[in-house]
């Protein structure tokens, strides 16, 4: 009996203890999509020093495959992980109409991630007032080329139509592509391209009034610059022929920048992880110019902004606070944040929130950083434009990539295309499905 | 035992049949427990999801949150819908090249390895392991063998043979469909040959030495005594070429993605466009039902077959 209770007495103090230790330590779950830079940079440079530096919220990260898969049958379940990491904002309509992310303004009060972010960046996670997502890496759209090539033939990187039209020219004459590019990979890169030729033609002024239901798109600018695409794909500017760049995969089409069969290549800046490779095989060099404005209209060059993968709140956290600190707490330290986004070539991790010259780590690629500081710049004096996948609602934005190749292949005109197109923004309008689109 | 049917007769009650007389209940419920954990699988995985899909397809669901009913309007939409028709008329097309073009390699294959003696399980293992083999691998291996700047295209451009190979046949509107089916047909074939194979080694050899003293020639022999023998296999493949012709899916994504400009376009892929880039899962519920029709056609009319005496 004795030895009874005196089992009985540890066994409850046990007992209280750990009770009392589990209940002040709070995790905060996030899956994030799955990838090198995950294990390599992401968990040690922000799980790691996150639990180190606290006692009572750890972060616990875990890679999932096919992230957005796994994510909607965890959320029809409710068993979906506090933070709610999306592809892209598109998604965030979606998750905020089904109620399945709770709003985080009064968490970016209490932080003040309002001033930490981008302007741009912060009032693209803002849907009707509320602040529903931030975006956890940001892009735009540039011109790379293959250096050596541009020093054989005399070039400089092209700063208008006409000087684009002179290089064309040339490099046909020579065997030599204009463009590289292809969709084999991923289809919806053809919005790469509309998006370019949208924001470089018809001006990023006249995007924002079609964005913002002050213009149709139907008007005659925005068909101009489907029609200049389309001319250009498919007298073969773009690796040759319509149907190569059909077949062509992301590999293809750096293969084709990098052994000079191409010397241009509009793309976006999640290339500055992969490029370099393809380039030290070839022995050339490669580099990146902004693109160029493509009709007077456009005004001066400009910077698409565009918002990858973002991260939200989950409606069912019981820690809506603990997963405040810790997304503070990657937000508060730029030299963290380009760290990890350097570990991923600066293709992921990109948070937008202000940089110096100085937080950027140590040999770092002069190219890199030229851009960070030039889309500083140029966005930050309002020559700003607007990538499809972060500011198009879902069914219009799909719409714009599937049915833009029955316009290459003349199935359907430009005006039927364009007209379909603000049919569904007008729908989008009134279901209320569009997303934030950020003041001029 | 007569006393005992006259017996039941003479009351009215349900005959009963010799068979289950001799099985006792417990011996019945024991079969049952060893069912039922694979029947309430199939019921958690197949049988509600079904279910599910079939009511998804009358509402209006992002695929997120709760849908909302809206009767028939989704079938309305897919009527009008030139994508679907598109998608619906590839589908067809791909039925038709799998009815015929692997059958007829499936069957020649098997017939020709029958009369191979010596090294025939080399064949059925070759032939075989493309179907085993995961179709993201093998079309990643088609896709290098046709690429139009590395693949065998240009290779054979260089020897002076131009303007077959040696363009992108999967990013062209004419060409692109039947290059996937192709790709399709060359890992599905070997699958056909040892299911035909197997069908033909049961079939009685004093057959084929009484048409041969009959004077039939190898032709005849095959056409007058291995086919009719077979002829349950090859009904039983042709109904399930119909069925995975409906769903056909994998080959397809991975190789076009159903481009350019739909060419390629199945319901599968449209069906996938549909719900997961357009958030539109009730439309692509509807894409699913007609799917489910088109399969539930194949087996009705496998069924009506059979009950009309056909030995299928």
């Amino acid at each position: 009996m004795k030895h009874l209770k005196l089992f009985l007495t540890v066994a409850l103090l046990l007992f209280a203890i750990t009770s009392v230790g589990a209940q002040d330590v709070t995790t905060v779950v996030w899956w994030t999509e799955s990838g090198d830079e995950v294990d390599d940079f992401l968990i040690p440079l922000l799980a790691d020093a996150f639990n180190a530096e606290h006692d009572d919220v750890q972060l616990e990260i875990i890679a999932q495959e096919s992230l957005n898969d796994v994510n909607r049958t965890a959320l029809q379940a409710g068993a979906a992980p506090d933070i709610i990491q999306t592809p892209g904002a598109a998604f965030i309509a979606e998750f905020v109409d089904a109620g399945q992310i709770l709003p985080m303004t009064s968490l970016a009060d209490q932080y003040g991630w309002k001033d930490k972010l981008l302007p741009w960046a912060y009032n693209s996670g803002v849907l009707a007032g509320e602040l529903y997502s931030i975006p956890i890496t940001y892009e735009s759209m540039v011109l790379f080329y293959n250096k050596t090539l541009f020093a054989d033939m005399g070039w400089a990187p092209p700063t208008s139509q006409a000087e684009i039209d002179a290089i064309a020219a040339e490099a046909i004459a020579n065997d030599i592509f204009p463009f590289t590019y292809g969709n084999a990979s991923w289809q919806p890169s053809n919005e790469h391209l509309m998006g370019i030729y949208l924001n470089n033609y018809a001006g990023v002024e006249n995007v924002y009034l079609a964005l913002t239901g002050q213009k149709p798109w139907t008007d005659t600018e925005f068909a101009e610059a489907a029609d200049l695409l389309a001319t250009q794909l498919v007298d073969g500017w773009f690796s040759g022929d319509l149907s190569n760049y059909y077949a062509n995969t992301g590999d293809d089409i750096r293969y084709e920048l990098a052994s000079g069969e191409a010397a241009m290549m509009q793309s976006g800046t999640w290339n500055f992880g992969s490029i370099g490779q393809f380039f030290e095989e070839q022995g050339t060099e490669w580099d990146w110019a902004p693109l160029p404005p493509f009709h007077e209209q456009a005004g001066e060059y400009n910077y698409e902004l565009a918002t990858g993968s973002t991260i939200s709140v989950n409606a069912n956290t019981e820690n809506p606070d603990a997963v405040g600190k810790v997304i503070d707490y990657w937000l508060s330290d730029p030299a963290r944040v380009l760290a990890i986004a350097a570990g991923a070539g600066f293709g992921e991790y990109v948070v937008p929130i202000h940089f110096t010259v100085d937080d950027f780590p140590a040999g770092t690629d002069e190219r890199v950083a030229r851009f960070f500081a030039d889309f500083a710049a140029v966005t930050g004096a309002g020559r700003a434009g607007y990538t499809t996948w972060t500011f198009w609602p879902a069914d219009a934005n799909v719409q714009l990539w599937t049915d833009i190749e029955r316009v290459w292949s003349g199935e359907l005109s430009t005006e039927d295309y364009l007209a379909d197109h603000e049919a569904l923004w007008e729908q989008a309008r009134d279901e209320g499905k569009t997303l934030p689109i950020p003041a001029r | 035992m007569a006393t005992v049917q006259a017996t039941a007769q003479a009351t009215g009650a349900r005959k009963v049949k010799p068979n289950e007389q001799k099985i006792p209940l417990a011996r019945v419920l024991g079969r049952w427990a060893f069912m039922w954990p694979i029947l309430a699988l199939n019921l958690i995985v197949i049988v509600i999801p079904s279910i599910a899909g079939l009511g998804i397809a009358f509402t209006e669901w992002s695929g997120y949150g709760q849908p909302e009913f809206i009767g028939l309007a989704n079938f309305d939409r897919l009527m009008q819908d030139a994508v679907f028709f598109k998608s619906l008329s590839n589908n067809i097309v791909w039925t038709a090249i799998f009815l015929t073009i692997p059958i007829f390699m499936g069957l020649l294959g098997a017939y020709l390895l029958a009369g191979i003696k010596r090294g025939q399980m080399i064949f059925r293992v070759l032939y075989f392991i493309p179907f085993v083999l995961a179709s993201v691998v093998n079309a990643q291996v088609w896709r290098f063998l046709l690429h139009h700047r590395v693949g065998i295209g240009p290779w054979l451009a260089e020897l002076g043979i131009t303007d077959i190979l040696d363009v992108a046949l999967f990013g062209k509107a004419e060409t692109a469909l039947y290059t996937v089916a192709f790709v399709d047909i060359w890992h599905f074939w070997g699958f056909l040959v040892v299911i035909y194979l197997a069908a033909m080694s049961a079939v009685d050899v004093e057959l084929y030495e009484v048409a041969r003293l009959d004077g039939a020639s190898r032709f005849q022999q095959f056409r007058y005594v291995t086919l009719p023998s077979i002829r349950p296999t090859i009904v039983f493949t042709l109904l399930m070429i119909l069925i995975w012709s409906a769903t056909v899916f994998d080959y397809v994504y991975i190789l076009t993605s159903g481009k350019p400009a739909h060419a390629s376009e199945v319901m599968g892929t449209y069906l996938y466009e549909t719900a997961f880039f357009r958030f539109d899962a009730g439309y692509a519920g509807a894409i699913g039902v007609v799917m489910t029709l088109w399969v539930a056609l194949a087996v009705g009319g496998f069924v009506f077959l059979r009950r009309r005496g056909w030995d299928v």
